[in-house]
């Protein structure tokens, strides 16, 4: 035992370990700061909706590509994983991109479900987490954090507007449709919200199970009930039967079909064809509005994607890729002071397909600088919907939210 | 016999000191293997020891979720994360055991599917049972003074009550019972003639792997804190009904292994390509045709070949 | 009156939906009848035939030409299946062979996502079925009543051919009992993977016949198969009046179930086939159980 070798040997270590101990976090920052950026993507990438995750993550491509996939001197790396649209795989994927990835900026998803099932991991861990897709209104609500951002909607926008809009220009006597959960049901609450006060009256409300293959009992309701007009909400293969169905009922020429966006966006024109000819719908974005920023958007990425048109998930993706450069590059490229971060999103203003993007400090939800109402016709050699009228600033109420301002 | 009690325990050993080497990812998909391996094990009881070919196994696998969230968000304890879901699922599989044993073969598949969508279909449009989005926020328990919510008394915790399942379970088929259900699945008409009464053990069996699924079912909500509707749906079954058969059907630890491939396709190679669901398909064909029985089938073979 | 004609009008909606239950189910219970395989993986038939009709419309425009090439195409890959992975599992329990089916359900659903993409496409309905018509004062789109028309003939046609052919009665044979059959000089394994194909290409028809009114995605095939087998079921596994009779009865459960009690669209038609397996399991005309 040599006692004195051992008291040294013991001096050098610890005072070694002390000076680490000044110096190490300093290293690791640094090393941190000039390691690449990591966004994390939870987006479906197989299943009927991966073509709304392709859409996303091709325009946030699109937008890393045009900074060289740089900001502030470090490299971005894009980690993508596929929540499959099923909540235990999303909150697998989002475990695994937090805990093992360690990722800056969270991204995605499209299934309000899996959103809701990842929001308490994220706030927990203090993630920062940009929402680029799914519209629950409640994570602009009651489940709000300082730490979520949404540039995509809050299922409440696209339908606020149209009431007014379906009362003064369409038809008082509406007939709502829309399926049997909660995004359904929060939407045509919406439309009430302008519609009642406009003078509308609701004829009658149904909501046919998720994933229904025959609208026919419904589309004969909606006949016997002498509705002029209906307001209604699908998406994906509900939104294609249910149009196909009502065009092949004839009924639209006598009531008049309107609804949310999602009712005849890109991923569902094609394949509703010509039955969806007529259709109004509201939605923050089509590829055919005129302002500077959206042309470009819309020559970049047909340039880059084959000739492909963006659509309004595209223009989510997009959006979503500028306020992290944009805020990455206001802290200098810092993601280890997570608050200051959170304060650089916050503030992110720009022009973006859509018109003039910001955040409400209120909810962390994006204000929409215009509803677009939309009418699906046929131009450009193929089905567009085509820009007839807007409501301006449509910003979700976030009833029940308080972010520390 | 001491080199397998060595095995076990090095693997044992393994299993509690995974965290210590690896991330909170890989710490996450094991403890999903296990969970799911339960719930594979107690599907195996009926599958390969009592014949019964249940795709509502996934019932209480729901219900075992859903009551387990229910009870931990209005009081986290050891009663409302265990006691409260095994009993409720003891009850459920008892009710629908009694209208589901008195069909067999193609019958009892369509009945036990059918229950399972009826739940589905329910606790999709309840909004007490949060609708489509399901239970979210479910807070871990304390049991025992200890905070389950920290990661390493969670990860011995989940260990310790997985592999009691999986004992009981082992102890069941080993027991004269387990013996008896294998007599029913060989011939049914045999064994009513020499007096069994087989539908009374075909429930009895239908309640223990109904509550030991349920017991899976609450596990899962606590290692998740959240639960949806999607636990219900009859592919959830199915899945399960994957996993006994690639890890081997009627050998229990096989679902295990079955469950770990599943998962570890499921999650790893979906990573690599868009193609897993294609690869598990012929996997899972592959093993139907040439490997009846499954992991463990071919490597008892192999074994049986070196000697 | 109104009441009436309204009622009437759904009734011809639970027609049209309770036929194409029946030209999807038919196949499955003809299947099951012969070869006491519940074949999981018939949803994936329908799929395949709408893709394979959906392939042979962008490529030709004509929607019979589509009618008659899908469930050929359908048929033959059912005698591939039938022939390479089921036949060495005869030997084997049922139950092997079900799991069997199973796996090929996600097995063609990832070819199909391979092969034609994972979006959602469609089927436009025949120039002459386009329209939309007045009967008794319902309005029905014209593809609807042709589907129908169709249906019950396709019904009478087979009841025909398994009656009253000699096909029918080598097939009638073989599944009353299939050594004695073979020992007679009937080749019942050509027999078997006759049935199957057929049991598969009637499965492909009616996924071209459903494709103008629902649209063709890769999780199709999944969707449609508990209603495929509730309908088997509950009509009796095996029997052709049993399917018939089945189809149109939930056809009219379902869409009356829409029509008047919203809440319970997703359940009733388990509700159904829960009560017709615990009051008369071999369902309405099936073998009686032993």
């Amino acid at each position: 035992m040599d006692f004195q070798v051992t008291r040294r040997r013991f001096l050098a270590t610890a005072s070694a370990a002390a000076a680490g101990a000044a110096i190490g976090p300093w290293v690791v920052r640094a090393h941190a700061q000039t390691g690449p950026v990591k966004i994390g993507l939870v987006l479906p990438y197989t299943g009927v909706y991966a073509v709304l995750g392709e859409s996303i993550t091709q325009a946030m491509e699109l937008v890393f590509a045009r900074e060289n996939w740089t900001v502030a001197g470090r490299k971005i790396e894009m980690i993508k994983e596929d929540d499959e649209m099923k909540p235990p795989v999303g909150i697998r994927k989002t475990e695994k991109l937090i805990d093992s990835d360690k990722v800056d900026i969270l991204t995605g998803p499209v299934h309000s479900g899996i959103l809701m099932g990842m929001r308490d991991k994220v706030h927990n861990s203090k993630t920062i987490l940009i929402v680029s897709n799914a519209g629950a209104d409640d994570i602009s609500r009651a489940r709000c954090s300082k730490w979520i951002f949404r540039t995509s909607f809050s299922n409440w926008q696209p339908c606020q507007p149209m009431g007014g809009w379906v009362a003064n220009h369409v038809s008082k006597e509406v007939f709502q449709i829309a399926p049997n959960y909660q995004a359904g049901k929060d939407m045509m609450g919406a439309f009430r919200e302008t519609f009642l006060p406009a003078g509308g009256k609701i004829i009658a409300e149904d909501y046919p199970k998720l994933g229904e293959t025959d609208y026919a009992p419904y589309i004969t309701k909606i006949k016997q009930s002498g509705a002029k007009a209906v307001f209604a909400f699908f998406s994906g293969t509900d939104a294609v039967n249910f149009v196909k169905q009502y065009d092949q009922f004839g009924l639209k020429q006598t009531v008049k079909l309107t609804g949310a966006g999602f009712l005849t966006e890109p991923d569902v024109l094609p394949a509703q064809g010509g039955s969806a000819l007529g259709i109004i719908t509201g939605h923050f974005y089509t590829p055919l509005l005129e302002n500077s920023a959206n042309q470009r958007f819309v020559k970049e990425f047909r340039e880059k994607f084959f000739g492909k048109m963006p659509d309004g998930f595209a223009c989510q993706g997009h959006d979503t890729a500028e306020v992290i450069i944009r805020a990455l590059k206001a802290v200098n490229g810092n993601t280890q002071d997570k608050e200051k971060l959170v304060d650089a999103i916050a503030k992110v203003e720009f022009d973006s397909p859509r018109g003039r993007f910001r955040f409400d400090p209120k909810t962390h939800n994006v204000i929409q600088p215009y509803i677009y109402v939309r009418e699906v016709r046929e131009v450009y050699g193929g089905l567009n919907n085509v820009p007839i009228d807007k409501v301006a600033d449509v910003k979700d109420p976030g009833t029940g939210c308080t972010l520390p301002a | 016999m001491i080199a397998r009690l060595l095995g076990l325990g090095a693997l044992v050993t393994a299993v509690v000191a995974f965290p210590a080497v690896a991330g909170a990812y890989p710490v996450k998909l094991l403890q999903e293997i296990l969970i799911w391996g339960v719930f594979a094990m107690s599907l195996d009881l009926l599958l390969g020891y009592a014949g019964m070919v249940s795709f509502g196994h996934s019932a209480f696998f729901g219900i075992g979720g859903y009551v387990a969230a229910l009870a931990l968000k209005s009081s986290p304890g050891a009663l409302s994360a265990l006691v409260v879901p095994a009993l409720v699922t003891a009850l459920a599989a008892l009710v629908i055991g009694l209208f589901s044993t008195r069909v067999s073969g193609v019958y009892f598949i369509m009945l036990t599917l059918a229950f399972s969508q009826m739940f589905y279909a329910y606790a999709f449009q309840v909004a007490w049972l949060g609708a489509e989005d399901g239970i979210i926020g479910v807070p871990r328990p304390t049991i025992l003074g200890l905070n389950l919510g920290q990661a390493t008394p969670f990860h011995l915790y989940l260990i310790t009550l997985c592999a009691l399942a999986m004992l009981l379970l082992w102890r069941v088929v080993r027991s004269p019972f387990g013996h008896v259900l294998r007599g029913i699945q060989e011939n049914e008409g045999r064994m009513e003639a020499v007096g069994y009464a087989v539908r009374r053990y075909k429930l009895v069996a239908f309640v223990i792997a109904g509550t030991i699924g349920g017991v899976a079912g609450s596990l899962y909500t606590q290692l998740n804190l959240t639960i949806s509707p999607d636990a219900f749906f009859w592919t959830t079954s199915g899945e399960a009904l994957l996993m006994v058969i690639i890890g081997g059907t009627g050998t229990l630890w096989g679902a295990v292994l079955g469950a770990a491939a599943f998962i570890l396709l499921q999650s790893l190679v979906s990573s690599y390509t868009e193609r897993w669901m294609l690869i598990l398909g012929a996997t899972f064909i592959l093993f139907v045709l040439f490997a009846p029985g499954g992991i463990v089938g071919a490597l008892r073979r192999r074994a049986r070949v070196r000697t | 009156m109104t009441f009436l004609s309204d009622v009437f009008a759904q009734a011809l909606n639970g027609l049209a939906y309770g036929v194409l239950l029946f030209l999807l189910s038919v196949g499955l219970t003809l299947i099951f009848g012969m070869l006491d395989v519940v074949n999981l993986a018939h949803g994936s038939f329908y799929m395949l035939g709408a893709y394979a009709g959906l392939t042979t419309i962008a490529m030709t425009g004509n929607y019979w030409l589509a009618m008659l090439v899908a469930p050929l195409a359908v048929g033959v890959i059912g005698a591939l299946m039938e022939r390479t992975c089921l036949r060495p599992l005869y030997r084997r329990s049922p139950l092997d062979q079900v799991l069997l089916t199973f796996g090929f359900i996600y097995l063609f659903e990832d070819l199909v996502k391979w092969i034609w993409g994972g979006k959602i496409r469609s089927i436009t309905p025949p120039e002459a079925f386009s329209a939309s018509v007045q009967v008794f004062g319902a309005t029905v789109p014209s593809y609807r009543l042709f589907m129908i028309v169709f249906g019950l003939v396709m019904a009478v046609a087979l009841w025909l051919l398994i009656e009253r052919t000699r096909l029918g009665a080598i097939i009638r044979a073989g599944v009353f009992d299939a050594e004695m059959a073979a020992g007679m000089g009937v080749n019942i394994d050509l027999v078997f993977t006759g049935v199957f194909a057929f049991g598969a290409a009637l499965g492909g028809l009616s996924g071209v016949i459903a494709g103008p009114i629902q649209s063709a995605s890769p999780p199709m095939g999944a969707g449609i198969l508990v209603p495929a087998l509730i309908v088997v079921v509950v009509g009796g596994l095996g029997s052709l009046k049993g399917s018939l009779v089945g189809s149109l009865i939930i056809g009219q459960a379902e869409t009356f179930g829409k029509a008047w009690l919203p809440g319970a669209s997703m359940v009733i038609i388990y509700v159904v086939m829960a009560l017709v397996v615990l009051l008369r399991p071999q369902g309405l005309f099936g073998r009686a159980l032993k």
